[in-house]
């Protein structure tokens, strides 16, 4: 298993498909760890990409340092593992915390970037999204890992996707539970009590983006991707129908089917951002379609959108 | 050499002579911090702060004595020396960057704490088919659980204010204990043929 030197702390990594091939990098959530991408490896190294996941500063199998996680080492680390891949082109995506810290990668190293598909992200800590990030930091400090996963499952995973596990929650939760530790995971959420807003930076991301955002996501809802879509000139932001937060673990094979397109219509130079908002097939394969013109993509009820 | 404890027994037990050391080397940890406290917890409360020391006491002493009755005990001819190391390791390491000498000390009993009750987790060997109704994993999980609340004293004092002038050495302090700790209990489970993660022992 292979390690990248971050100082004295290590990030392990794995790397698949072919050297020469276009790279799709995935970073995790907050608390998740880099086998979760399983699928989207199998999935996107069958499409002719190179794949590399990694565990975070203080997640799975990398380093957990012990008092303070700085996002800025996140990104450092990333920037490290990114340098591992070569010269070629290279999609950055994550989710969630990952997201933003694609994001933040973006910003800073964009020209190393071919394209950037940020999910389930935000760019700034509305107030909903800071007092829910403080009661999950609570709930973990009171309950432990297992209790944080309780609240985020049934938070962040559809009724569908629940149904079938309700009598082996544990099974599900196990492998979170072992990989992550109590005081990592509260490090991680404690670099959030630095945080700046990255919105007034994100206009400096000049590269396509497709924003990706679960239809009925509640943790980080329309109006924070549409902060992205507003702001990064070559974006466009597509809804995935019928799917909450953590859509990337429900909906994997229509997640990397719709991250294969992305980056062969990059790649081909078909891409167009337009700031369009899209809806998602259901099934992988199926087409894309535009949102409905003249309906505000930030109800959930159809109501016109105002004219501007 | 398997990651969990085992083979277990065909109720599900865990065999006592891993009970035995995993026990004997939570007594002598959880242990240590609670002299530790009960030295360093004055007779009359002067801070705010020191009302985590006052809980720290009694659970520590909780812990201690719920492995004493929760162990299923075999006899073990490596433990007296096996203890000998232990204890030897807990000896107080005050922060000698810190010139106030009484904050030095708490602050190397706070590292200590940190790194027992963060770096070790003795539930997560236990396997999916362990007894949950067997006192000993139920010790276990308690002991993993409670350690996560109590770290909450030790992350609070080690990133408060009085701190944050020494933060380098204090984190630099914190990293040599979690190492030093985490080298022990793999040491220990490996000796009863348990082989946990390296993550952050610096040994690959």
């Amino acid at each position: 298993m292979p390690f990248l030197n971050h100082g004295s702390y290590r990030i392990r990594y794995e790397l698949e498909g072919p050297p020469d091939a276009p790279a799709y990098v995935l970073v995790n959530g907050l608390t998740q760890y880099a086998e979760l991408w399983a699928a989207y490896r199998e999935a996107l190294v069958a499409q002719h990409f190179r794949v590399a996941t990694f565990d975070l500063l203080g997640q799975g199998g990398s380093d957990k340092p012990a008092l303070y996680i700085n996002q800025d080492d996140q990104v450092t680390a990333l920037h490290r593992l990114i340098g591992e891949l070569g010269d070629g082109p290279i999609f950055l995506t994550g989710i969630s915390f990952g997201g933003l810290i694609a994001l933040r990668y973006a910003i800073e190293h964009g020209e190393r970037l071919s394209g950037l598909v940020p999910m389930s992200c935000f760019a700034e800590l509305s107030p909903q999204l800071l007092l829910i990030g403080n009661a999950l930091r609570t709930g973990l400090i009171l309950g432990g890992t297992g209790y944080l996963q309780d609240l985020l499952l049934p938070m962040n995973l559809s009724d569908q996707w629940l149904k079938p596990l309700l009598d082996k929650l544990d099974s599900v939760k196990r492998q979170g539970w072992l990989v992550n530790d109590v005081y990592a995971l509260q490090n991680l959420m404690e670099s959030f009590l630095d945080f700046q807003p990255l919105t007034p930076k994100l206009s400096s991301i000049t590269l396509p983006t497709m924003i990706l955002n679960g239809e009925f996501d509640f943790l980080t809802p329309r109006a924070l991707h549409e902060t992205l879509r507003v702001e990064i000139p070559n974006s466009s932001l597509v809804i995935i129908p019928k799917a909450y937060h953590a859509f990337t673990l429900e909906k994997g094979a229509l997640t990397a089917d719709l991250l294969a397109r992305f980056a062969k219509d990059v790649l081909a130079g078909r891409w167009q951002g337009n700031k369009a908002v899209w809806v998602a097939p259901e099934e992988p394969g199926d087409e894309l379609m535009p949102f409905p013109e003249g309906y505000d993509h930030l109800r959930a009820i159809p109501v016109r959108r105002a004219s501007t | 050499m398997s990651g969990f404890f085992g083979p277990l027994d065909t109720e599900g037990r865990v065999p006592p002579h891993q009970q035995t050391r995993v026990a004997a080397f939570l007594i002598s940890a959880h242990g240590a911090l609670a002299r530790q406290s009960a030295f360093t917890l004055p007779t009359k409360l002067e801070s705010a702060w020191q009302t985590e020391l006052n809980t720290q006491l009694f659970r520590e002493t909780e812990i201690v004595s719920l492995l004493m009755r929760a162990t299923s005990w075999a006899p073990d001819p490596g433990l007296g020396y096996m203890t000998v190391a232990w204890e030897s390791a807990w000896f107080p390491a005050p922060v000698y960057e810190i010139s106030d000498w009484p904050l030095a000390v708490a602050a190397g009993l706070a590292t200590l704490a940190h790194a027992v009750h963060a770096a070790i987790r003795p539930a997560a060997l236990l396997p999916v088919e362990a007894n949950s109704e067997d006192p000993f994993a139920m010790a276990l999980r308690r002991i993993e659980f409670e350690s996560g609340r109590l770290l909450q004293a030790q992350i609070l004092s080690l990133k408060g204010p009085d701190l944050v002038p020494f933060r380098d050495a204090v984190n630099s302090a914190l990293e040599r204990r979690h190492t030093e700790v985490r080298k022990l209990w793999r040491e220990m489970l490996q000796s009863v043929g348990i082989a946990v993660g390296n993550s952050n022992d610096g040994e690959h």
